[in-house]
């Protein structure tokens, strides 16, 4: 089975869960009193996706402002980004159209956008509806789902969502690699909304 | 899934545990980074520390501010990358854990009295600035010697802090400490600013000779790593172009640890020559000081240009001209010039006379009055001159140069390795009642009547005095090094054994018939040899050392309670 490493970036505001959606989807964990991230944290995390390996490396950057001009070395070289907004602040929802913006302008050509409303459990706190995010998303053909780092709520549907929308690989290339046997299948919990 | 998936590899538990504050991470890798910049007042002047809270000393922060710019800055325009080396004040508390260096091969040992400074300088047109230039180093300062590493991870992010200044570097040292910790043997992943650099360090079990990395499945990768094929290894032949003729000089040099100057038009060559000279005798480890780059403010110029005694074991590199006034009275200096070509190849610099040193316009030539040992190896020189023409390339050129030098390294240390294998004891008299013997003393007299047999001529086609240069190397720190490392290996081994053998005996037979006096007496032995292995990482077979203690238990359960009681309290 061929193996791909695809380069992934998070970006957005800070504080609207860009490492908890990592942790959850690398570790399964979540931990409400996650440090804001100074410059970026690096994790790694293989799933299969139909007959490949699809190794993630992730670079979630810091959302705080000071940290704002260092994004173009994440996304450089970047197969996809995930840009996070918080459902229950609009300026965060504001500024992903700001990251939008600046990827189509510096981004790399072909990048994959995912674009992730994390908190979805907190929706008595709604301040984006749903329907709004998902035309803009719609508008830009980016993947869009609500998200919740939390409860757990489509993280892993980010990611087979990127791996379905990036480019097949070379089908002379992605048969190459002779006896390479998986020693267990990769894991993949579907877990439902509440 | 992959094993190594996860926060860094191996696990983040590991690194929360150990309390993130101390940057216990990044510190295994580097001491600091620093910012150094002219300031119209100060001078030279640190800018800038990462981490804020680590401890340099004003002496420490002053040498780093002087080393870390050229020495005259008007020859350097634009950027240009080199290292130094600087002595770590007094004092200062050396590296914990050296499980790094027991696993290490020696010659990429940690540094415990010194530090290396990988710069970067930049110097640009700065019509905005009052000087009219813009002149900054970065500088990582750090106890390992992986000088590839270091100058790669600096081409990536110099440029870029040059830009984006403090929150980059915040960005960057917080990255190192997500790093996996240097281990030797594996392969390592270090992300660093959206890249991610792969590594493999080698290790003392490695074959000498080439460390090559694992060559991943490399198909289809998008963003493939980059992989840095050494981390410590530099263009020999690049350094060594001007005076290929000489290398077996060169290479004798190093070896005996001969007090040395190199002098060269630019910080970048001299500190590249002087660290592959040292490279040169590897696997035998450098064990002089050596300053790949050095200025007249160096803390050390005063003892090292003293004329009241002869001058010290040193490597200098050097570029200010004033130091042959300085350094007149040493026995070797290499007076490096520009490149020039004659032909197709670069002019080679002549030995010269010491006599001929003049001042400040001293042509480039090896200012010496040394004979080498050994012959020069007029087939290696011809086969590097013939691919200078058929233009093969440097890497290549450097590849020969470091199997031959590996070669001739070995081939003279060989009968010496074996020569000392043979003083250490037979296994049969380590035995559980008495201490460990000890390994038999070198014998100079003894190793030179058995190169008759088994000397350099079985391994080497070089022809001189072999015998005269080993009299000579008895007589250096690089002899005195290497036979302190092997010493201290050996009794390890011979320590290792002895605990074992203790550990395979009947020791609680042997209490039955004992006084108390002898049986406090055998406790407090064990224990003290258990605390000097696990601190020296003694390699012992598994659950030796956890037996032993277990036997150490039930013997003190065996007391009266009054003795239990001091016994447990100690």
């Amino acid at each position: 089975m061929a193996l791909r490493e695809l380069k992934v970036c998070l970006l957005g505001d800070t504080g609207v869960g860009k490492s908890s959606i990592v942790c959850r989807f690398v570790e399964d964990s979540f931990d409400p009193n996650l440090n804001p991230t100074i410059g970026a944290s690096f994790m790694t995390k293989t799933v299969q996706y139909q007959n490949e390996l699809h190794k993630f490396l992730i670079w979630d950057t810091a959302g705080q402002e000071r940290f704002r001009a260092l994004a173009p070395m994440y996304y450089r070289g970047s197969a996809a980004a995930i840009i996070v907004y918080d459902i229950t602040k609009e300026e965060s929802f504001q500024t992903l159209k700001n990251w939008v913006k600046e990827l189509r302008q510096h981004g790399p050509p072909n990048i994959v956008v995912a674009i992730a409303g994390n908190k979805c459990d907190l929706s008595d706190a709604r301040e984006v509806p749903e329907k709004d995010a998902k035309d803009f998303a719609d508008s830009i053909h980016a993947i869009f789902v609500e998200t919740s780092a939390k409860h757990a709520i489509n993280i892993n549907e980010v990611f087979v969502e990127i791996s379905k929308r990036i480019p097949v690989a070379d089908a002379a290339v992605g048969t190459s690699v002779k006896g390479f046997k998986l020693g267990r299948q990769a894991s993949e919990s579907r877990r439902t909304c509440c | 899934m992959d094993p190594l998936d996860g926060f860094g590899s191996p696990g983040r538990e590991a690194a929360a545990a150990d309390s993130r504050s101390a940057w216990s991470r990044f510190s295994s890798w580097l001491e600091c980074v620093c910012v150094v910049t002219f300031d119209l007042e100060l001078g030279q002047a640190i800018e800038l520390v990462y981490p804020q809270d680590v401890k340099l000393t004003e002496k420490e922060k002053t040498s780093i501010c002087y080393l870390s710019f050229p020495d005259s800055y008007s020859g350097c325009l634009g950027d240009t990358q080199f290292t130094f080396r600087l002595r770590q004040s007094v004092g200062r508390q050396g590296f914990k854990d050296d499980v790094y260096n027991r696993d290490a091969p020696v010659t990429l040992q940690r540094e415990t009295a010194h530090f290396f400074g990988y710069v970067y300088f930049r110097q640009v047109k700065d019509v905005s600035i009052k000087r009219g230039y813009f002149q900054k180093s970065l500088v990582l300062v750090s106890r390992l010697p992986f000088t590839h590493l270091f100058h790669s991870m600096l081409q990536i992010i110099a440029p870029e802090f040059f830009e984006k200044l403090e929150p980059f570097l915040e960005a960057v040292c917080n990255e190192i400490d997500q790093w996996p910790p240097p281990s030797p043997g594996q392969t390592l992943n270090l992300p660093i600013v959206g890249t991610v650099l792969q590594i493999r360090i080698p290790s003392k079990s490695d074959k000498p000779g080439g460390s090559p990395v694992r060559q991943m499945t490399k198909e289809n990768l998008l963003p493939a790593p980059t992989l840095l094929p050494t981390l410590h290894e530099l263009d020999l032949f690049r350094c060594f172009q001007l005076v290929l003729i000489h290398l077996q000089m060169l290479w004798e040099l190093a070896l005996l640890g001969e007090p040395l100057v190199i002098m060269a038009p630019s910080p970048t060559v001299c500190s590249e020559t002087v660290l592959a000279l040292i490279s040169a005798i590897s696997p035998l480890k450098f064990c002089c000081d050596f300053r790949p780059y050095f200025t007249i403010h160096d803390c050390e110029f005063r003892e090292y240009t003293t004329r009241t005694q002869a001058p010290p074991n040193v490597v200098l590199g050097v570029t200010n001209p004033f130091f042959i006034k300085a350094f007149q009275n040493w026995p070797h200096i290499v007076r490096l010039g520009e490149i020039k070509m004659a032909g197709d190849l670069p002019k080679q610099v002549k030995v010269k006379k010491l006599s001929k040193l003049k001042t400040l316009d001293t042509k480039p030539g090896i200012y010496t009055a040394y004979k080498p040992f050994l012959h020069k190896d007029k087939i290696l020189i011809k086969r590097l001159l013939k691919g200078i023409q058929r233009k093969r390339p440097s890497e290549a050129q450097s590849a020969i140069l470091r199997r031959h030098l590996l070669e001739l390294t070995q081939s003279f240390i060989i009968p010496l390795e074996r020569y000392m294998a043979s003083l250490m004891p037979l296994q049969r008299s380590v035995t559980p009642w008495k201490t460990p013997p000890q390994v038999r003393p070198f014998s100079q007299e003894e190793f030179l009547s058995t190169l008759d047999h088994t000397g350099p001529q079985l391994t080497s086609m070089l022809r001189g005095d072999w015998m005269g240069l080993y009299r000579k190397f008895f007589r250096s720190p690089n002899f005195d090094g290497w036979y302190r490392q092997r010493h201290r290996e050996m009794t390890q081994k011979l320590e290792s054994l002895h605990l074992e053998t203790i550990c395979d005996a009947d020791l609680l037979g042997w209490t039955k018939d004992k006084s108390e006096v002898e049986i406090v007496d055998l406790i407090l032995k064990l224990r003290e040899k258990l605390v000097r292995a696990r601190r020296q990482h003694l390699q012992v077979k598994d659950g030796v050392l956890d037996k032993l203690d277990a036997f150490i238990s039930s013997i003190v359960g065996s007391l009266p309670e009054d003795l239990q009681s001091v016994l447990n309290a100690r």
